[in-house]
C-alpha cells in the first residue's frame, strides 16, 4: 500500500482530537487504565510507564462511506475506514483522535466491503482527490449535513470510555473539552516537516496544519498532535484555574482551595515530546519559540507557587488587611 | 451538581426562578449551565433575553440532539449574546453562564433507550464542565421527568450530585398538586423506586420552592383594613398546615420566592440594577433569591429528613 512516484505526495492525513479530564476522583493505575481502553479484546492496549505513564488504546474502526468536507463546495465521495483510539495520560487525562490517511485517487466505483478492510484507516475517493480543499474543508469551522465529522467520531469514543464504571464521576475541578482539527499534508524527498498553522478559536476549537515526510505513519502524525492538544489542554486549563482563583481577592483561603487541583493534578503533566516520533519532535521547538508554550506554562507554575507561598506566610494582621 | 426543576403545574414561575438562581450562582463565580428540557414549550431564551432563540431555536437544539440528529446540542454564551443591557457587561470574576436552548417545534416525546443514553452523556458531560447544571422540566408527570429520574439511576451516573426543586404557588390546589408530583402513586418519589433510586436518598434530594407568596407582614398591605389583614394571616396559617400535613412542610422547604410583578410579567431575570437604580424590582425578592442560590449547595439546607 505505499504510494509510488508523485501520487504519495498528495495522501494527506486528517484527524480530530478531543482531551478531557479524566472524570475520576484519583489518578488511575496502569493497570485501571489497561481495563479503561481496553476496546477491543483481540489487541492489547499499549502501556508505556517511562518518562511517564502513558496508556494507548487498540485502533476501533468506523466504516463511512459519505462526502468529505470541503473549502471549495466541491462534492468528494470518499468510503472507508476511519481510525479511531483513545490515550490516556499518568492516567488524568483523556483523548480520543479519530484520523484517517486519504488515498490520492480511488476507483470509480464502490468496492465490496473486504476491499476497504484490509485498509484500515484509509479513506478512498471516488476518482482524484482535491487535497487542498479537502484540507481546507477538514479545518473549517462547521459541518454541513451528510459530511464525514471526525469530531462525531471522536466524541462518541470519547464519551463511550467516559461511561465506564471504574470512573466515579467525581473530578477534583471542573474543566472543559478542547478540539483540535488537523491535517498533515505530505512534503517531498527531504523536505523536513513543518508547521504551517496553528489557530486558536474561542469555542475550545484549535486547528494545525502541518507538512510531514511521506515515510512518517499517520499513527505517528496522530500521536505528534496527541501531544500538542495534550499540553494546549493544560495551558487551556491552568489559565481557567488561574483565573477563577481571583489571586488578589480578599479571601486567602479561597485561592489556595481553588489552586490546590493543580498542584494535585496538573502540575506534573507537563512533558512536551514525551511520545512524539524523533522526526517530528523539531516541530515543538517552534511552538516553543512561538506561542512558547513552556514559556507560558512556566509563568503560570510560578504564579501558582507564589500565591501558596503567600498564603502559607502568616503575617501581621495590619498587612492582610491593609488594601 | 445537577438541578432538576419541576412543577406539577405551569404558571409557578419554574422557568423564571431557577434562570434566576442561575443567574446569581454565575455573578458569584461558580461556572453555571441552564438546559431547556421543556419540551412542550421551550422559553428559556426569552429569560435570558437571547435573540434569535426566544421561543427555542430552530434546529440544532436539545430536541434533535436527543434524537441523535446532531452529535452536540447548541450553546448560547449568555453573557456575549443577550440583549439585556445590563447583562451585556460582565461582571469580573463571575463564571461563565451557558444556556442549552430547545427546539421551538420540539414538543414532548417519549423516551428511548438511545435518547437516554445521549441524555446521560449530556449531563455527565456538563457535570465535568459547569460547577452547576440546572435542567428547567416540563410541568407535570412528564416526559422530561421521566427521563430525568431514568437517567440519575444509571450506574454511570451514581457518582453525579443531583437535587430536585419543585415549585409551586402559594394556594390550595397548588400546595395540593406539588405534594402529589413528590409523594403521589405516580410521582417522583415512587417513579424513581421503580427506576432503582433509594426511596430515602431520593426524597432526601427533593425540596420545595415556594413562589409567589405574598408576606402579610410584607409593607405592601400594611394599609388594608384589620379584617383583610387577619383573613390573609388565618389563610397564610392554614396553609402551613395544609402543606405540613402533606410532608410539604418547612423541613421540605428550600425557601419562597415573594409575590413579584417583574418575574411575573417581565419573566425575566432580576439584577441589581432593577433593585437599586431603577427599582422596578423589590430587595425582599432578591434576597430571596439571593438565598435560594446559596441554598443549592448548602449541606445544612439538604440530607434525608
Amino acid at each position: 500500500m505505499t504510494a509510488t512516484g508523485d501520487t504519495g505526495t498528495a495522501e494527506p492525513v486528517c484527524g480530530e482530537v478531543r482531551t478531557c479530564l479524566l472524570q475520576t476522583s484519583l489518578s488511575l493505575t496502569a493497570s485501571a487504565a489497561e481495563e479503561l481502553l481496553r476496546l477491543r479484546e483481540d489487541e492489547r492496549v499499549r502501556l508505556s510507564e517511562r518518562p511517564n505513564l502513558h496508556a494507548v488504546s487498540p485502533d476501533v474502526l468506523t466504516g463511512v462511506d459519505c462526502r468529505l468536507p470541503t473549502g471549495s463546495g466541491a462534492r468528494v465521495r470518499a468510503i472507508g475506514t476511519v481510525a479511531a483510539r483513545a490515550v490516556l495520560t499518568e492516567g488524568r487525562v483523556l483523548q480520543a483522535t479519530a484520523y484517517f490517511r486519504a488515498a490520492g485517487a480511488g476507483p470509480e466505483q464502490r468496492q465490496p466491503w473486504g476491499h476497504y478492510l484490509v485498509r484500515p484507516g484509509v479513506l478512498e475517493p471516488f476518482g482524484g482527490l482535491p487535497v487542498r480543499a479537502v484540507a481546507d474543508g477538514i479545518l473549517a469551522g462547521t459541518r454541513q449535513a451528510g459530511e464525514l465529522d471526525l469530531g462525531a467520531v471522536s466524541e462518541r469514543l470519547l464519551t463511550a470510555v467516559l461511561r465506564h464504571q471504574l470512573l466515579d464521576q467525581r473530578p477534583p475541578f471542573k474543566s472543559r473539552r478542547t478540539r483540535l482539527r488537523w491535517v498533515a499534508l505530505r512534503t517531498r524527498d527531504g523536505q523536513a516537516p513543518s508547521i504551517r498553522r496553528f489557530t486558536l478559536a474561542a469555542d475550545g476549537l484549535r486547528t494545525v496544519e502541518l507538512r510531514v515526510p511521506e515515510e512518517i505513519a499517520p499513527a505517528a502524525v496522530a500521536g505528534l498532535c496527541e501531544d500538542l492538544a495534550l499540553h494546549d489542554w493544560l495551558l487551556t486549563t491552568l489559565v481557567r484555574m488561574v483565573e477563577r482563583s481571583r489571586p488578589g481577592s480578599a479571601d486567602g483561603y479561597a485561592v489556595v482551595t481553588a489552586l490546590r487541583p493543580a498542584v494535585d493534578h496538573l502540575l506534573h503533566l507537563w512533558m512536551p515530546r514525551a511520545r512524539v516520533a524523533g522526526a517530528l519532535s523539531p516541530l515543538w521547538e517552534v511552538l516553543e519559540r512561538e506561542p512558547g508554550f513552556t514559556r507560558q506554562w512556566q509563568t503560570l507554575v510560578q504564579r501558582i507557587r507564589d500565591q501558596l507561598a503567600l498564603q502559607a506566610i502568616p503575617l501581621p494582621r495590619e498587612a492582610l488587611t491593609a488594601r | 451538581m445537577l438541578v432538576f426543576a419541576a412543577s406539577d403545574k405551569g404558571g409557578t414561575g419554574r422557568s423564571v426562578t431557577s434562570a434566576n438562581l442561575a443567574y446569581r450562582r454565575a455573578l458569584a463565580g461558580d461556572d453555571v449551565c441552564y438546559l431547556d428540557f421543556d419540551f412542550g414549550s421551550p422559553t428559556a431564551a426569552a429569560v435570558f433575553d437571547v435573540p434569535g432563540a426566544l421561543r427555542g431555536i430552530e434546529a440544532g437544539g436539545l430536541h434533535t440532539y436527543l434524537q441523535g440528529k446532531v452529535s452536540e446540542p447548541e450553546r448560547i454564551d449568555v453573557w456575549a449574546e443577550t440583549e439585556h443591557e445590563v447583562l451585556r457587561h460582565r461582571p469580573t470574576g463571575s463564571g461563565n453562564l451557558v444556556l442549552l436552548p430547545g427546539d421551538r417545534s420540539g414538543g414532548e416525546f417519549a423516551v428511548g433507550r438511545d435518547a437516554l443514553r445521549r441524555c446521560v452523556d449530556l449531563l455527565l458531560r456538563l457535570n465535568a464542565e459547569f460547577d452547576l447544571v440546572v435542567v428547567d422540566l416540563s410541568a407535570g408527570r412528564s416526559y422530561a421527568v421521566d427521563m430525568a429520574l431514568e437517567a440519575t439511576s444509571r450506574p454511570a451516573m451514581r457518582g453525579v450530585e443531583a437535587r430536585w426543586l419543585v415549585y409551586h404557588r402559594w394556594t390550595r390546589q397548588h400546595v395540593i398538586a406539588a405534594a402529589g408530583l413528590v409523594f403521589g402513586d405516580r410521582g417522583i418519589v415512587a417513579g424513581g423506586v421503580d427506576r432503582g433510586h433509594d426511596a430515602e436518598r431520593l426524597r432526601g434530594a427533593i425540596r420545595f420552592v415556594r413562589a409567589a407568596v405574598p408576606d402579610p407582614e410584607s409593607p405592601l398591605w400594611s394599609q388594608v383594613p384589620p379584617p383583610q389583614s387577619a383573613w390573609m394571616r388565618k389563610c397564610d396559617q392554614d396553609l402551613d398546615e395544609l402543606a405540613a400535613d402533606l410532608e410539604a412542610g418547612f423541613s421540605m422547604v428550600l425557601g419562597s420566592v415573594p409575590l413579584e410583578p417583574v418575574l411575573q410579567w417581565r419573566e425575566q431575570l432580576i439584577t441589581d440594577e432593577d433593585v437599586l437604580a431603577s427599582k422596578v424590582a423589590n430587595m425582599e425578592t432578591r434576597q430571596a433569591l439571593e438565598e435560594l442560590a446559596a441554598k443549592l449547595t448548602d449541606h445544612e439546607s439538604w440530607g434525608a429528613t
